[in-house]
């Protein structure tokens, strides 16, 4: 729904490779009962009057400044014609602009940020993006527009699925979805789906700046895997052997409600938690283990104890459990690299369920999405200075940015996006009750996964401040 | 002697039902033509009564200009067409169509004289003989041409001069100089930005131009050296030259900016700042000294009066020598100023607003 509070007229920019589908998406629009009195700016076209709507033909014309800053690049063709149908006295109720299949959808964008007089009538709604199911494979590694477009998009249309395998598409998906995290994917035929899913979609409104699916950030988390168990009331020893040099190895060992793949996704704030009050660790010292809401640290250099059977010793760490039930262990390293098993008091018990949140290997895709999601305060000081050097810097290789971030000292939440280099943030409602996190993710060419995550890291409060 | 405050008051005020997008006086017989956006043309006399209504362009009308002391209105718009209009004819009457080169005709400009008459359509540049004969296409621009005037250099070297005034187009990447007489250019002045209007100064010595990127930059005709004045808070789009050349007054922001091309300047001064308005300056011009109303001031000089206009829909009244914090007359329009013109004999000032109203005022010291 479009903010109510908001008079100006909102804005979708339709882009797409050519022969993705585009126009015939557009004129699906135009044809539907909607409703709504739209205006359509179409490139290389006459202006031509269809029943309610307006078609006016847009040569690109991309304006550069005097500065070279690639953020203050706009398209002139677009300011003139917009700023020409906003003192019309019949409004339009929404505005489409078509793009040729060859343009930099960051221009148009940048439009409605740095020109005042657009800026004040209208607003961007979104940048919707049709894909050929087909035929885009021979583009994405190598045509950069194709992958800007995907970049830049809220919701991508996979479009022509008929043409395609289920599995290839499914591998098409997995692909887009990298490059891009957070636009809504959608199958079509013909650019067939409700207009409610092209259509107000909000992609660039502050309030909406996390309506993202978690599911598909690709998070970096402070443990690389977890596993869910069901255990029986008893002593339980959690035995490694001997693995690479690390001195410890942070766990925690939560109950859970169920012992199956949601126990995890229930465990998994607990533990983001947990992990991010490091310096509270409880330091194994010889007592056994209790399963609670808390981080272990497990000396790796503790003295080993013969193997049962022989072989190099192993390290054994007792767990005392009261309750039977499920219960979820969340570790800092892989377990395969220290061959890790939870043995009963009978026999050695396996995860029912179990997930790696080791960052997957990259591909080759030049344009990925970096998501970040952590708990703990920002020190907006050190937050200014990364975000700034960040952008200064990077800023032509990020083309979307987006989060809700947790600011130390400020009662309300902090959300922002961004395009390039303009970036547009501001205080939103109170936290409450609702647990104060970060997250946030950039989508970009050439995104330094790592870098990302350890300058956005260096921002954060002691997190002896965090939990006090 | 001590001029006495201007008044503004309200003499008219009509309503041409949109936007007005063009105001224009007859040098003639003093009339006004007002151009809604959506394309029709409304002709006033001087004491408001319609004298016609002409249909205008399909699609939305875009420029107005009359011939030069003739009763010929020319009218650009967004079918693509340059019409001439016959307004001596009772209600007015279409002479000619004439084809711009791209779908939207947005500039006009009749030389002084009245014996050309340019159009900028898209990217094309086009000079027309008053009953429609094409003179010249130019060169196709490498962009839309944002806006065109003819000029009279104050000197360009001797074998360049014109014996008539030349045509400047600003576009993305500079200004042009053309003459109806040649197919090449006779200056092209290169900046790596988009001008959106230009106004050469009444002397011929500079070319000034209001820019996408908040500045504003006066070109030096003689050697195409330009002076960039920064810190508007937004693009420029409003200029107006006194009639003595001496001040630029210019929009892009909430105040009116006055740079001052006495002396030494505008390079390096600080420009004065008529500071009233509670939303950015949408209108401004000077009285134009063109008859024979001139009030002398203390000095002896003619002093012309600056006229701004707001999206604060306030009009108010200046002079220009000194930064100011309240005008010498203001008044309020209904909806954001959207135009601003003097009278001929300057003693009147139109201006119509965005909801479509069209007011006179007579202007008194």
């Amino acid at each position: 729904m479009a903010n109510p509070t908001d008079s100006r007229v909102p804005v979708t920019v339709l882009t797409g490779f050519l022969g993705s589908g585009k126009t015939t998406l557009l004129n699906r629009i135009l044809t539907e009962q909607h409703g709504k009195r739209i205006a359509v700016i179409e490139n290389e076209f006459g202006e031509v009057g269809v029943d309610q709507e307006l078609v006016i033909g847009a040569e690109e014309e991309i304006f550069e400044m005097n500065n070279g800053c690639i953020c203050c690049t706009v398209r002139g063709d677009l300011i003139r014609i917009l700023g020409n149908l906003m003192k019309r006295k019949d409004r339009f109720d929404y505005i489409l602009i078509e793009t040729t299949g060859l343009a930099d959808p960051g221009p148009v964008a940048q439009t409605f940020f740095m020109d005042d007089e657009i800026q004040s009538q209208l607003y961007l709604d979104a940048v919707v993006t049709v894909v050929d199911a087909h035929h885009v494979w021979q583009h994405l590694d190598d045509t950069p527009e194709v992958q800007e477009q995907i970049a830049f998009a809220d919701v991508i249309l996979l479009n022509k699925i008929d043409l395609v395998t289920p599995p290839d598409l499914d591998r098409l998906e997995a692909r887009i979805r990298h490059m891009n995290s957070v636009a809504r994917i959608l199958r079509t035929e013909c650019g067939d789906t409700p207009i409610a899913n092209l259509l107000d979609v909000g992609g660039f409104r502050l309030d909406r700046a996390l309506q993202v699916d978690a599911r598909f950030l690709e998070l970096e988390y402070p443990f690389e895997w977890a596993g869910v168990y069901h255990l029986e009331a008893g002593p339980h020893e959690l035995v490694l052997q001997p693995g690479p040099d690390d001195p410890t190895m942070d766990v925690v060992l939560a109950p859970v409600s169920v012992a199956s793949a949601a126990g995890i996704e229930e465990g998994l704030r607990t533990a983001e938690m947990a992990f991010a009050g490091r310096a509270l660790a409880q330091v194994y010292d010889g007592t056994a283990l209790e399963p609670r809401l808390a981080l272990f640290r497990l000396p790796l250099t503790h003295a080993g104890r013969a193997r049962r059977n022989g072989g190099s010793p192993e390290m054994a760490f007792p767990i005392a459990i009261s309750q039977t039930g499920a219960y979820a262990l969340f570790t800092e390293h892989h377990p395969s690299e220290f061959d890790l098993a939870l043995e009963g008091p009978e026999s050695c018990v396996y995860p029912v369920a179990e997930r790696e949140f080791k960052p997957p290997h990259e591909h080759n895709d030049e344009v990925t999405s970096v998501g970040i999601t952590t708990p703990g305060d920002l020190v907006v000081k050190r937050l200014n200075a990364w975000l700034s050097d960040l952008l200064r810097t990077k800023g032509p290789d990020i083309f979307r940015m987006k989060g809700v971030l947790s600011i130390q000292g400020e009662a309300e939440r902090f959300v922002f996006q961004g395009v390039h280099m303009l970036f547009d943030g501001r205080p939103d409602r109170p936290w409450d009750d609702e647990p104060r996190r970060n997250s946030l993710v950039f989508i970009g060419r050439n995104l330094d996964r790592a870098a990302l995550n350890a300058g956005f890291r260096d921002c954060l409060a002691a997190p002896a401040k965090v939990q006090p | 002697m001590r001029p006495k405050k201007p008044q503004l008051s309200l003499l008219w005020g009509a309503d041409i039902g949109e936007h007005v997008i063009a105001l224009a006086w007859s040098t003639g017989a003093p009339r006004l033509a007002a151009a809604a956006v959506g394309g029709p043309i409304t002709l006033f006399e001087l004491d408001g009564r319609v004298a016609g209504r002409l249909a205008g362009h399909d699609f939305g009308t875009a420029a107005l200009a009359w011939r030069p002391g003739t009763p010929v209105l020319a009218s650009a718009g967004q079918d693509g067409k340059i019409r001439l209009w016959d307004c001596a004819a009772d209600g007015g009457r279409e002479l000619l169509a004439l084809a711009g080169g791209a779908a939207w005709v947005e500039r006009l400009a009749w030389r002084p004289d009245g014996a050309l008459l340019a159009s900028a359509a898209g990217r094309k540049l086009r000079v027309w003989t008053p009953d429609g004969a094409l003179v010249r296409e130019f060169a196709a621009h490498a962009s839309t041409i944002a806006d065109i005037a003819w000029v009279t250099p104050a000197f360009i070297p001797a074998e360049l001069r014109p014996a008539q005034p030349v045509l400047v187009a600003a576009a993305y990447g500079g200004i042009t100089l053309w003459s109806p007489e040649q197919a090449e250019p006779l200056a092209r002045f290169e900046w790596k930005g988009s001008s959106l209007v230009l106004a050469p100064s009444p002397d011929g010595r500079y070319i000034a131009t209001g820019d996408q990127d908040a500045s504003v930059h006066f070109w030096i005709v003689v050697d195409g050296h330009d002076l960039q004045m920064w810190g508007y808070p937004t693009k420029v789009r409003e200029l107006s030259w006194d009639p003595t050349a001496r001040y630029l007054a210019t929009g892009g922001s909430s105040s009116v900016t006055v740079w001052d091309c006495g002396g030494a300047g505008p390079e390096g001064t600080r420009p004065k700042v008529l500071d009233w308005h509670t939303d950015t300056v949408s209108a401004v011009a000077f009285q134009q000294r063109s008859a024979g109303y001139q009030p002398a001031l203390r000095d002896g000089t003619a002093q012309a009066l600056l006229a701004s206009g707001g999206l604060d829909a306030r009009l108010a009244l200046w002079r220009a020598e000194k930064s100011r914090k309240a005008p010498l007359a203001m008044a309020e329009m209904a909806a954001p100023v959207s135009q601003l013109v003097w009278s001929p004999d300057d003693t009147c000032l139109a201006a119509g607003d965005a909801a479509g109203s069209v007011q006179l005022y007579g202007v008194r010291d």
